[in-house]
């Protein structure tokens, strides 16, 4: 079990390696200059000059990339062109956050699916199944800013229940538990949304799948109560798939989030990484590319362990 | 359960039989009906279309939806459903460009990797693997912020990151039809590995293949408005589905039809597409087709 | 009194084409102690049989009805699902036919074990465990506190029937359901099992019905026997009468087929030609009539009677079969 960990992790250096020069490439291929683009017109030729060799601009290609790799060997992943914080510095700033938020959205994924998923496959065919059926199918087709924009209109401006904004903000930060939570619900549910969608609809046929195996029936033959019988038998077997997906879902939230945190001006990952593209900062698209990469195969390992912790009958 | 009645001689062909059996899944008909509607209104938007999406009309700005503005009308006056029309065309064209891209691109490499396996295939799928660990969103936006909000780029963005899921899941078909006996049997007969992957192999992935296609159908509908909503793809003041969901964002109080729009006939696109999925796979499977004879199999 | 009384058990499932009736007319007694075979064919209704005793048949689609269906002097159809539970696993207890797919696969063996007696006697944690070794040791399964932690896909089929018997009298039955329970196992084991079996129902006084399609197994376990057929008992008595007088087609048959050890000269296995008949229509004349080898006239017209022969063996059967049907 630990070589195969040991064999997935030692593949996570050569993705990676594809990754950064994919990422280095597309920045690479932008028309125009990131210098004289950041710095405006009106500066003079030698600002633009200076800066340009100060990130390594001036250079070939090759050497650009070379440089760059091995900054990131040793931990460095440059410096932003935009706002002169190191990349790491931005990253640790804003990592949490999408952390917080994708943690959030999970929740709200997990609450909803595994009750739902559970309830729609115990009765079958009845309005709960139907319900849960259009909850998914709806999940999978509005868009989830199409989602925020609808949570927003009812909950905020017609109900007024729930702030839009304020994740990360000072007085979040030191307002009491409403103050400081509340403003993740509406960005959590949007973000969850689809995910809760494609659990509930996992959970539900496999659960229906369980159910019919010979094994449940014996555990009713031996008169044990309905509780024990669908939490402990059921649900166990059908939650392996469950938590696999789960777990690979929560590694794209994070570059699903883009377009929440948009909308709800959160302070993550991805919208720094929109305004990244849109002001031509190579360090930062790089960096933050390359640590949602990172993170994104680190659940995708995370997923296979856990499929080998939870079924006895798999051992690598 | 009453079941088919023997089908009339003169459909003996696979491709009819398909044909005829899609109709019994209402739920897919319907989808297909309301998507060619959309498809059709949008392509005649220039026609259909009441009203100039781009023309603009202060005086009657945020007006509800009514008689003369059946979903209304925006910030700047204008009709809310000529915007949806011409939004549409821009929408389900990319959607359509990004399916064939994702089609060219990723079917071939899907099949070379699982039919000549080996180095081939290692090679191919680290490669896919390093796009799929792309968040497809991110890809898309650095693509096209970085390249320009050129309609070739969002196509590109949206076809790279769709057509590695494509090639991945060939890949697996191809993988499972190899070994089957009657490919064994072809090359026993001396068919070259062309003719092969294309009489045989693609034969049997006709169903996942197609339903794949109209899931990368509707994400590509949904990543365009995505792009557009974050104001990479289609620049103002071109209608769009979600370069208008934007702008509505500050009317949202004052005005919720302006996002509601957009809103509903995305999901309406998405939900179309998924029906007719599910009755095409349904459709070109021969397994799930519900006859009581077998009709016109000629194996 | 008997410990169980089946009086008239109907057991219907209702589909798109209409009721089958799986289950129809059902009625014999069980006393303390005794092993009852229940054999026949695929769809002859004898697991269905099983189930509607214990009602594990789900309901709907499923519907089970009975003039009686006494267990220990109570109705068992009277009784509440919660009611049910109580004697599910307890009084009366169950096992089935492929122990790899009966048993839960990511439960320990000990848990499966546990669970039952933590259930019904109100065991606590370390009770139940050494319990459990009891058993486990009983059914004969070696190195028992270590099985204890393993899980079933560790195990070979037939320490996982051991398993199953080991849970299933685990709370001391009076009733035992075995359903094919040695069909997926091999033959050597299959022995082994069946001896099990005898000696631990004998020891604790455990009624048994055996359920199988196997003659050869039945002959060597039970008391008595009851062939279904469509549904229906065909004939019933004790196991030597049964084999020395076969009185109805289907026995013939089903002894016709089955192929011999002992027995001198070359014998050829006749098969039962034919398919059993569809069980939504209701069937008024014999049920076996279109496979019968030995019909008589009377049998296209009259529905067969049933027919004593003494010592509680009877068949329904018009045809007087003679010694010369009966011949190997």
């Amino acid at each position: 079990m630990w070589s195969y960990l040991g064999r997935r992790l030692l593949q996570v250096p050569l993705v990676l390696l594809v990754v950064s020069l994919m990422t280095f490439a597309i920045t690479r291929a932008t028309p125009g200059d990131p210098a004289t683009i950041m710095l405006g017109m009106q500066t003079s030729p030698e600002a633009v000059t200076a800066m340009r060799k100060e990130f390594n601009l001036d250079r070939s290609l090759p050497e650009q990339y070379g440089l760059w790799i091995a900054k990131v060997a040793t931990g460095d992943l440059g410096r932003s062109m935009r706002l002169n914080d190191r990349v790491t510095t931005l990253i640790a700033e804003r990592l949490p956050i999408s952390l917080h938020l994708a943690c959030a959205g999970m929740l709200f994924a997990l609450a909803v699916s595994i009750p739902l998923g559970v309830i729609a496959a115990l009765r079958r065919n009845s309005w709960i199944d139907y319900l849960c059926t259009g909850y998914t199918v709806m999940g999978f087709a509005v868009p989830n800013f199409g989602l925020a924009l609808i949570l927003i209109y009812v909950f905020s401006i017609q109900l007024d229940w729930l702030p839009i904004t304020g994740i990360g903000s000072s007085e979040a930060e030191q307002g009491g538990l409403w103050k400081h939570y509340s403003p993740f619900i509406l960005p959590a549910v949007a973000l969850g949304a689809l995910q809760t969608a494609m659990l509930t609809r996992l959970l539900r046929s496999s659960m229906i799948d369980v159910l019919s195996q010979d094994y449940m029936r014996t555990a009713r033959a031996k008169g044990l109560l309905p509780g024990t019988i669908v939490i402990i038998h059921a649900l166990k077997n059908a939650m392996i798939p469950f938590v696999t997906m789960a777990a690979v879902q929560f590694g794209y939230m994070i570059g699903v989030q883009v377009t929440i945190e948009y909308i709800f001006a959160v302070p993550g990952m991805g919208s720094a990484v929109l305004n990244a593209v849109v002001n031509r900062d190579f360090p930062v698209i790089q960096g933050f590319t390359l640590v949602i990469a990172v993170f994104f195969l680190l659940m995708n390992i995370f997923a296979d362990m856990m499929y080998a912790l939870l079924d006895p009958r798999i051992r690598y | 359960m009453a079941d088919a009645r023997a089908l009339p001689l003169q459909f003996r062909g696979s491709l009819a039989l398909a044909v005829q059996q899609f109709p019994r899944n209402r739920a897919a008909t319907i989808g297909l009906v309301i998507l060619l509607a959309i498809c059709i209104a949008a392509a005649f938007a220039p026609w259909v279309a009441p009203y100039d999406p781009i023309q603009i009309k202060l005086s009657m700005k945020l007006k509800p939806p009514s008689f003369e503005h059946l979903m209304g009308t925006d910030h700047f006056g204008r009709d809310v459903f000529s915007r949806m029309l011409w939004g549409g065309r821009t929408s389900l064209s990319v959607g359509l460009l990004v399916v064939g891209f994702a089609f060219v691109l990723g079917v071939p490499l899907g099949l070379a990797s699982g039919y000549f396996g080996g180095k081939v295939d290692n090679g191919l799928m680290r490669l896919v693997d390093a796009f799929l660990t792309f968040p497809p969103l991110l890809l898309a936006v650095a693509l096209v912020g970085l390249l320009g909000p050129d309609i070739k780029n969002v196509m590109l963005a949206l076809g790279l990151v769709q057509a590695p899921i494509l090639a991945r899941m060939v890949r697996g078909s191809t993988l499972a039809v190899r070994e089957d006996v009657y490919v064994t049997a072809a090359r026993a007969l001396g068919a070259s590995p062309l003719r092969i992957v294309l009489s045989h192999l693609l034969r049997n992935m006709v169903s996942p293949i197609v339903v794949q296609l109209t899931v990368v159908f509707a994400a590509a509908v949904v990543s365009e408005a995505s792009l557009s909503f974050l104001g990479f793809g289609t620049q103002p003041p071109a209608p769009s589905w979600g370069r208008d969901m934007s702008e509505a964002r500050r009317y949202l109080g004052d005005a919720p039809w302006m996002f509601l729009a957009p809103t509903s006939i995305i999901a309406v696109c998405v939900l179309s597409i998924n029906f007719m999925g599910d009755g095409l796979r349904d459709a070109l499977d021969p397994r799930a087709w519900r006859t009581r004879r077998s009709v016109g199999t000629d194996k | 009194m008997s410990l169980l009384r089946v009086r008239n058990l109907h057991t219907r499932f209702a589909t798109d084409r209409g009721d089958v009736r799986a289950v129809n007319g059902v009625s014999f007694d069980l006393e303390e102690g005794e092993i009852l075979g229940l054999v026949g064919e695929s769809g002859s209704g004898k697991s269905v049989t099983a189930l509607s005793i214990m009602r594990l048949v789900p309901e709907p689609p499923g519907h089970i009805a009975a003039d009686s269906l006494a267990f220990d002097g109570r109705e068992l159809l009277g009784l509440s699902e919660a009611e049910m539970r109580e004697e599910r696993g307890s009084s009366m207890a169950m096992i089935f036919q492929d122990p790899m797919r009966s048993l839960n696969p990511v439960l320990t063996i000990g848990r499966q074990i546990t669970e039952v007696l933590r259930r019904h006697q109100k065991l606590d944690g370390a009770a139940a465990k050494r319990r459990a070794i009891e058993l486990l040791e009983t059914v004969g399964i070696p190195s028992a506190e270590k099985r204890l932690g393993a899980y079933p896909h560790q195990f070979s089929g037939g320490m996982r029937q051991r398993v199953m018997i080991a849970i299933a009298l685990s709370c001391n039955p009076r009733l035992l359901i075995a359903d094919e329970a040695t069909t997926a196992l091999d033959v050597t084991i299959q022995a082994q099992i069946v001896d099990l079996v005898k000696r631990l129902t004998h020891e604790r006084g455990t009624a048994v019905i055996w359920i199988s399609h196997d003659l050869g197994v039945v002959a060597g376990l039970c008391d008595k026997v009851n062939v279904m057929y469509a549904g229906n008992v065909v004939e019933s008595g004790p196991i030597r009468e049964l084999f020395h007088r076969p009185s109805h087609g289907y026995t013939l048959g089903l002894m016709g087929s089955t192929p011999r050890v002992d027995g001198t000269g070359v014998r050829r296995l006749t098969p039962i030609e034919g398919m059993p008949p569809n069980l939504i229509e209701p069937i008024t004349l014999c049920p076996f009539l279109p496979r019968c080898r030995v019909a008589v006239p009377a049998c296209q017209t009259v529905p067969p009677e049933r027919r004593d022969f003494g010592s509680d063996h009877w068949a329904r059967c018009l045809a007087d079969l003679t010694p010369g049907d009966r011949a190997p």
